[in-house]
């Protein structure tokens, strides 16, 4: 046998060397695990908060709304809590405009034609009005219920009165309480306001009083 | 009686609608491999499915009491060494994707015992299948759902315990079963038919298995229904109407049960 | 000297003649899952070209000095660790594709073109071959990948890359962007890659 043959023979069946060998592999990789988590993990966490958290003043204060201007001069901080209420818990985010609750943002998430749809329902300082809706995730058909993310068609819900709940109408719609469907996209459309519908029958008493009582606060 | 609700949506969603081979496209080489003969088959989605549930519950157990966040056990071993309130917020879930393989390997090797000790026949006509189902993406497809659902989720009470995980895992491979063995169904006819020879072998297999899809994509919507038919409670008001006040054709139209008749919009509903 | 040109060699089989999916017929689970966008796609090109080739490294460098049973084993935890790296750097820098991706980077894990290229190549071979080897089988990987995505988000969208290319009378094929589409596109150009192949094969025989 070479040298090099009997090396590789020698250290193929030292049991202690190979024992070290995986030890210092794993340690080695285990190191560089931990400095990526170190480094990248708030990295994420933030990308998470963000993809939520920079929907807020859009949703609040719409994109083109006379109020914006004010708002943007203003102190804007947003605190979220986690409120119990109907099935389980609702994330919900308070912005506070000068230290005045300016409006609410909801994240709910329901079942909808294909899979789960999660969506930001932004709602005003006394959970009156609709504000806005943004769709967080969805996996619904490309090309119908996929449709359901477009601005136009979100923006129907803007303004829409808290107590009344909404249905999603095929043509035409009559009355407040009304969404025009997507066409061939009926069952997604209508999933998104039930999640609302549910969203707001949990929420909406309880938002308001909080808003109540802190105004009364002051 | 929700729980079994749950569980039947789970069950249901796993083995027809999101079908992990039909829709999620994990587990397509040994699919595409071993569904020549109905038997084999058989054999083999029954292997992944038994193989499936162990590492299913040895992934779940090590990701709630070592790996998540704020893990009993992992805060009761640093509590000796740091302070309980930084012992609570370790964090180890980087190390997931390391310990789910480890953990399939394991339950791979210890199904292999199992087999060859119990039936030996069954260990003699899997051959060299038996090993590889370790490399099967289906199971660490399972594991990634769980721990899809354990971390990194707003609401506590969605959180799945180890009842609704491991129904994951079994339906999934229940699902993986189903498909696979309706394929070597299709496959033995198969057999007799003129494919060009172009076509041959892992392309008509891969076109079949697109029609098959197309079938599976019907039941979409299966579990929404049956979610309406299991409640007990009247849902919210939700009506998809033809024309704004139309009622009557809502009973045609409707494809779910949670639709209440609204038939005059501008009352408020009770 | 024979080293390098069997590391060209490596390098060159890798990208079409010995292409990972539609000769070897390895990985498929990715290729039907990621190629409804061309995005996605060539991510996941790119994510799979980082861990096969530090992988490869790795594996080569090693090859010597383990016993044959504990390879598996380290194999498998190399693979592993690249693998949540990639995940944690895609997280970390383009979230949205991570969104989108989903679970399909963890499955690299069970990737079959690295654990068998890692088998059959870096574990008999020194450090350049293999890494050639990895660098060609990831660029046959890619072109395996961009191919099936082009056509499926051409005919399913009218759009590559967020550009119209078909004109808006197109009615959208949508069944391509779903899974049936992945099905059908994957076995129509396996049978295409076939009969191309078959046709080379007897021109060559009759030379």
């Amino acid at each position: 046998m070479t040298a090099g043959e009997k090396r590789k023979t020698f250290l193929q069946e030292s049991y202690l060397i190979q024992a070290w060998l995986v030890l210092l592999l794993a340690s080695t990789f285990g190191g560089t695990l931990a400095a990526v988590q170190l480094k990248l993990g708030p990295l994420v966490a933030e990308n998470k908060t963000r993809e939520t958290v920079a929907q807020i003043p859009e949703l609040i204060w719409g994109a083109t709304s006379p109020d914006k201007p004010a708002a943007q001069k203003g102190e804007i901080s947003i605190q979220n809590r986690l409120i119990k209420a109907g099935q389980g818990f609702y994330l919900v985010y308070e912005a506070l405009e000068n230290g005045k609750c300016a409006g609410w943002v909801v994240k709910s998430t329901g079942q909808g034609y294909a899979d789960r749809i999660e969506l930001l329902i932004g709602l005003d300082g006394k959970c009156e009005k609709i504000t806005g809706l943004f769709i967080l995730d969805q996996k619904e058909t490309p090309g119908l219920g996929n449709k359901i993310i477009g601005a136009p068609w979100r923006s129907q819900f803007i303004g829409k009165d808290t107590r009344i709940p909404l249905t999603a109408v095929r043509k035409g719609t009559m009355a407040p309480d009304q969404i025009d469907a997507i066409t061939g996209a009926t069952i997604s459309s209508g999933s998104v306001c039930r999640i609302i519908n549910r969203t707001l029958q949990d929420l909406q008493k309880t938002l308001s009083e909080t808003a109540n009582a802190e105004e009364q606060k002051k | 009686m929700q729980y079994i609700t749950d569980i039947a949506l789970i069950a249901v969603g796993a083995v027809l609608i999101n079908n992990f081979v039909l829709y999620y496209f994990v587990g397509i080489c040994s699919f595409i491999g071993v569904s020549r003969k109905i038997e084999t088959a058989l054999g083999m989605g029954l292997a992944v499915t038994f193989v499936s549930t162990i590492a299913a519950f040895l992934s779940w157990v090590i990701t709630f009491f070592i790996l998540a966040p704020g893990a009993p056990l992992t805060r009761w071993i640093a509590g000796f060494f740091i302070p309980e309130a930084e012992a609570a917020r370790i964090d180890l879930t980087i190390l997931c994707y390391i310990v789910y393989i480890f953990a399939i390997a394991s339950s791979v090797q210890f199904v292999e015992m199992y087999v060859r000790k119990f039936f030996p026949s069954l260990y003699k006509s899997f051959g060299v299948f038996l090993p590889l189902i370790a490399t099967n993406c289906a199971i660490l497809f399972a594991c990634l759902t769980i721990m899809n659902h354990m971390i990194g989720v707003d609401n506590p009470g969605e959180i799945w315990d180890l009842g609704k995980a491991l129904a994951l895992a079994f339906f999934g491979g229940i699902g993986f079963t189903v498909a696979i063995v309706i394929m070597a169904g299709i496959r033995s006819e198969l057999e007799f038919c003129d494919i060009p020879k172009a076509l041959q072998g892992a392309s008509i297999t891969l076109i079949v298995a697109g029609i098959l899809a197309m079938a599976f994509m019907g039941f979409t919507g299966v579990d929404a229904g049956l979610r309406a038919a299991l409640k007990k409670k009247p849902p919210p008001p939700l009506g998809i109407l033809e024309k704004a006040g139309d009622s009557k054709r809502l009973a045609q139209e409707s494809t779910t049960n949670e639709t209440i008749r609204n038939p005059n919009p501008d009352k408020e509903p009770p | 000297m024979t080293n390098e040109v069997t590391a060209l060699k490596r390098f060159t089989q890798g990208i079409l003649p010995e292409n990972p999916v539609y000769r070897q017929l390895l990985g498929l689970c990715p290729t039907l899952a990621v190629t409804n966008s061309l995005k996605g796609a060539v991510t996941m090109a790119g994510a799979v070209l980082f861990v096969l080739f530090c992988a490869n490294v790795i594996t080569s460098l090693i090859r010597n000095l383990l016993k044959p049973h504990l390879r598996i084993i380290v194999f498998t935890l190399t693979i592993a660790t690249f693998v949540t790296l990639v995940d944690r750097f895609l997280a970390a820098y383009m979230y949205e594709m991570s969104k989108q991706l989903g679970p399909y980077i963890p499955l690299i894990i069970v990737n079959c073109i690295i654990i068998c290229r890692c088998e059959v190549c870096a574990s008999k071979q020194s450090v350049i071959p293999a890494a050639c080897d990895a660098v060609g089988q990831s660029i046959g990987f890619g072109l395996a990948l961009t191919s099936i995505a082009a056509v499926r988000e051409i005919l399913g969208t009218g759009m590559l890359f967020g550009i119209r290319i078909l004109p808006s009378v197109w009615p959208d094929w949508v069944i391509m962007v779903l899974p049936p589409g992945a099905f059908f596109t994957l076995g129509l150009l396996l049978g295409i890659v076939n009969w191309i192949n078959a046709g080379r094969q007897q021109t060559q025989g009759k030379q």
